[in-house]
């Protein structure tokens, strides 16, 4: 069990780490791209969305962490 | 040799020296306090266990699982991980990080085995194995991971793994003529490099995946690539301004100034 704990730990800080929105944001950003890629808005929408979404995770982790 | 196959050998490059630089400070801390033969032999054993590794998953990716599953899927990780390096390579240029400092590192090292048990007079030791093996192969995990990651989202497994090689036989190279932690690589400058780059392509491969066909094709990299250089800038500067106002609040509030 103890080795089972820290496998999963250990995968754990290497994805997620000390700032777990930065690995919640970008699966949620490829969520709402991909709602977007389907209400059949212009191609360009949902990359642009992409983009800003994920700078936007990026900008607000920086900011939490320097508020911290 | 196509651009995106430059790229990334490049980016495989940068990534890969960067973490082969901080496993060499390890083995270097290793070997000269302690005994460089179980040194050795535990950086060889994580190289093996490291390449085993990228044989077996990047190979089992690339064949098996569908390009477009591959981009989902790889290239999330592409980008959940380079945003992670570049928001830290932000904070670090813009001082609310302590920065890397190999040559720090290497002096507490040094401290830490000289605490330990000392080394057998003949046979083995396992503490110079144990610790050289487990930092080259966390280090080299990283480097695994991108390898992996870049190369199948790309398509490039060749290109990314050779891009790692010639970056491990180069730090290695160094380190062996200078005998000393490789303090003089910009290590921070580097991250904030591949902090781009992998954001950059991770947010392609991933659009990819979910449906996304970018405006300009390929371009379209370049375009983002530059767009986070840029905003990566811009959060520099952001930090560095709120660090100063901090400063100038406490210096403020403090009585007899």
């Amino acid at each position: 069990m103890r080795y089972v704990r820290s496998f999963f730990g250990f995968w754990y800080d290497f994805l997620v780490g000390d700032r777990p929105e930065l690995f919640v944001g970008p699966i949620a950003a490829l969520f709402l791209a991909w709602l977007t890629t389907r209400a059949s808005l212009p191609a360009p929408m949902a990359g642009g969305l992409l983009f800003l979404l994920v700078a936007t995770v990026g900008g607000l982790s920086i900011a939490w962490a320097v508020r911290e | 040799m196509s651009s995106i196959a430059l790229v990334t050998i490049v980016s495989s490059f940068l990534a890969s020296a960067v973490e082969f630089v901080e496993a060499v400070t390890i083995v270097l801390a290793v070997g000269v306090t302690r005994q460089w033969r179980s040194t050795l032999i535990g950086v060889a054993a994580a190289i093996v266990a490291l390449t085993l590794l990228v044989a077996i998953f990047g190979t089992a990716i690339v064949l098996f699982v569908p390009i477009d599953v591959v981009r989902l899927v790889v290239g999330g990780f592409l980008l959940i991980y380079g945003l992670q390096w570049l928001t830290k390579a932000v904070l670090r240029a813009g001082g609310a990080r302590a920065k890397h400092d190999e040559a720090a590192i290497y002096e507490r090292e040094i401290a830490e085995l000289r605490a330990e048990p000392p080394v057998p007079a003949a046979g083995m030791d396992w503490i110079s194995f144990t610790v050289a093996a487990k930092g080259v192969l966390l280090e080299g995990l990283e480097v695994a991971f991108i390898v992996v990651t870049f190369g199948a989202s790309a398509g490039m497994l060749g290109p990314a793994a050779a891009g790692a090689a010639v970056a491990g036989a180069l730090v290695l190279g160094v380190a062996f003529l200078v005998h000393r932690p490789l303090a003089a690589v910009p290590e921070n400058a580097l991250k904030f490099a591949v902090g781009v780059m992998l954001t950059g392509f991770g947010t392609f491969w991933a659009g990819e995946g979910v449906g996304i066909d970018w405006p300009a094709g390929d371009a379209t990299i370049l375009a983002l690539l530059a767009a986070y250089a840029v905003l990566a800038l811009v959060g520099i500067s952001f930090v560095q301004g709120r660090l100063a106002n901090r400063r100038l609040r406490v210096t403020g509030a403090s009585p007899g100034h």
